[in-house]
């Protein structure tokens, strides 16, 4: 399970509001005891994506080594990515399933109107063909 | 040694240890060291194939080995690599662009295609059964959406190859119409379009070429009032412009919207090409922050061009374009690319973004679109061109009224000579510009002079410099000898 300290969620939703209507994306940062993976830091990133960003999302590589760089620095781990879905739920997408990457853990922020609504967070499998939800709590949840 | 971070998730694999040092003089021999010292590290990292897996990106410190040398990329003890995986995603379930390829634009609006027709299938026979291309790459290029500024030297290849390639919806901004001088390169446009908009003649052909496209046509100049609006809708750009203001328009809009410009230009007999605007890569001003004085560097229309030239160097944009398209290959992102006709030769200079660029930097001063006449020092075109020039300027028709009067009086020619040879005035004596201040002595500075030469403006310069030179009674031709073509000989051929 994945649990999100206070000062990392006011970041996530705060970005995830900013950007509204847009898809926005960042990554989180803290450690991973056994199963249990808590999130201290959220590094909020530049959606890169080249066409229109209100459904879609792409983070850039160099953006994700400089926040793995701070992580190493400060005794912390990378451990999961999260974007938002701008008016639409927090599910994985056949988009969000083929473009991740297996190794982490990813929240989705459901935004609706400009406020956040709901998020899940997923683990895709090795061969990135399924998403299984993960157990996750924030600050109000 | 060189060093391997992992990261987090990896190092179940690794016993644990956070970075590994390594044998192996290329990044290619430390990921196989890597491998065989932690063989469950293999199917995380490297598909069946033994490639590295579509979401992985190699770091050398802080370079993508993709724009080093790849997996050959040399590696010293000093060195670090970093694994850092490809991530996108998105609430809409389309076909998913591959990393390095450019996505479709706007899913909401028109849903892509996903099946080409059996008309389709045929004429794309030689893209299907390449691999690199196949139904899936020629799906990408039919639900691309390319703008094409100008319809002129680059555009014309440009426009001919993207159609018949399909790519199905070209955006194409030009204002001018056909004229006789065109033809020598603008293969798109053929002598039956003389007069016609370049607009209409462009798409016309290119329709013909492939049905199947849609033509976005603009018959407006881009400028900063109207650019974002047209680029908006692209998933790419290709810059087939011949002048300053409007290709530091098109890069600043470029990076603004973050979509990639596909750059080239030309002179003479050299081109240059790169691709621009490519999220992490440089942009235009990274390689030239600021344009150069106006009238430093010629136009084509001034300076002349090889007519095959255009044709090379705007293929080598549609090349570059389809790859992003098809997310295939090496692009010219980070590279500028410089061709010399008359060597045969290509060579090829590294960029780097400059964290310090004012538009694509880490700090970018410039956010929105500037006036770009006015960076360029350009004047606007109700202000005179030469403003001292213009004080003095004669109407063709005067000039041949004092020839006819025999007035006394000097014509002066300031014309190369392999121009004079096209056509002249016979009572001009052939003065090139550049010549003009050792030849200064063959001028009576009390005589009256009239200095022309093809269109008026290198005779302004001459004017201009021969009243700082203390001549009093000097003018400049109106039109130059184009416009003594129309008004007062029109034997006189025009080029």
């Amino acid at each position: 399970m994945i649990k999100i300290e206070n000062s990392a969620w006011d970041v996530m939703v705060s970005h995830a509001e900013s950007t509204f209507p847009n898809e926005c994306c960042g990554a989180m940062i803290g450690n991973i005891d056994g199963d249990q993976k808590r999130v201290t830091a959220a590094v909020p990133m530049e959606n890169a994506y080249t066409g229109a960003q209100g459904a879609r999302y792409e983070l850039r590589p160099e953006d994700l080594l400089a926040a793995d760089r701070k992580a190493r620095a400060a005794g912390l781990d990378l451990i999961g990515i999260f974007h938002s879905h701008p008016d639409c739920d927090a599910y994985f997408s056949k988009t969000d399933l083929e473009n991740s990457c297996p190794w982490y853990s990813f929240v989705v922020l459901s935004v609706k109107s400009g406020k956040f609504d709901h998020a899940a967070s997923f683990l895709p499998n090795p061969e990135q063909t399924a998403a299984e939800k993960e157990e996750l709590t924030w600050p109000k949840s | 040694m060189a060093k391997v971070l992992i990261p987090t998730p990896l190092r179940q694999f690794t016993q644990k240890h956070d970075s590994v040092e390594l044998e192996g003089s290329n990044v290619s021999e430390v990921l196989t060291e890597l491998i065989s010292k932690f063989p469950d590290l293999r199917k995380q990292i490297f598909n069946d194939e033994g490639k590295l897996r579509s979401f992985v990106n190699v770091y050398l410190n802080d370079e993508d080995i993709r724009y080093l040398g790849k997996e050959a990329t040399p590696v010293i003890p000093t060195d670090t690599l970093s694994i850092v995986p490809s991530i996108a995603g998105g609430a809409i379930d389309i076909a998913p662009a591959e990393t390095g390829s450019i996505g479709v634009a706007e899913p909401s609006t028109t849903a892509p295609a996903t099946t080409l027709s059996k008309e389709e299938i045929l004429r794309y026979s030689r893209h299907l059964i390449m691999p690199e291309v196949g139904m899936e790459g020629q799906l990408k290029l039919k639900n691309a959406k390319v703008l094409m500024v100008g319809t002129g030297g680059l555009g014309a290849p440009l426009g001919l190859y993207l159609s018949a390639a399909g790519v199905g919806r070209i955006g194409v901004v030009d204002f001018d119409v056909v004229d006789f001088t065109n033809l020598q390169r603008q293969v798109i446009h053929g002598t039956k379009d003389v007069g016609r908009k370049k607009l209409d003649s462009a798409a016309d052909k290119m329709l013909d070429i492939n049905p199947n496209i849609q033509i976005d046509r603009y018959e407006v100049a881009l400028d900063s009032s109207n650019a974002m609006e047209i680029l908006a809708p692209y998933d790419l750009v290709i810059d087939g412009t011949d002048n300053f203001p409007t290709r530091y328009l098109v890069n600043d809009a470029c990076v603004i919207l973050k979509k990639p410009n596909v750059y080239g230009s030309i002179f003479r007999f050299e081109g240059q090409a790169s691709v621009f605007a490519y999220p992490g890569g440089p942009c235009y001003r990274c390689l030239y922050p600021e344009p150069p004085p106006p009238g430093l560097v010629p136009s084509c229309a001034e300076g002349g061009v090889l007519g095959i030239l255009p044709g090379t160097i705007g293929l080598i944009q549609a090349t570059e374009a389809v790859k992003l398209i098809l997310g295939i290959g090496e692009t010219l992102v980070g590279r500028l690319l410089l061709y010399d006709a008359l060597a045969m030769r290509f060579r090829e200079l590294k960029l780097r973004r400059n964290p310090e660029c004012p538009v694509c930097g880490d700090h970018p001063t410039v956010t929105k679109l500037i006036d770009y006449q006015q960076f360029c020092g350009m004047p606007h075109k109700e202000e005179p061109a030469v403003s001292v020039a213009q004080e003095g300027e004669i109407e063709p028709t005067e000039v041949k009224a004092k020839i006819d009067r025999g007035d006394d009086f000097l014509l002066i020619d300031v014309r190369e000579p392999h121009e004079y040879q096209i056509c002249n005035i016979p009572q001009a004596k052939l003065i090139p510009l550049g010549d003009l201040a050792k030849r200064m002595n063959e001028l009576d500075s009390a005589k009256e002079i009239v200095a022309h030469c093809k269109s008026g403006v290198r005779s302004g310069k001459a004017v201009d410099f021969l009243r700082q030179a203390g001549f009093k009674k000097v003018r400049n031709m109106k039109g130059g000898i184009l416009a003594w073509s129309d008004k007062v000989d029109p034997r006189v051929p025009k080029y």
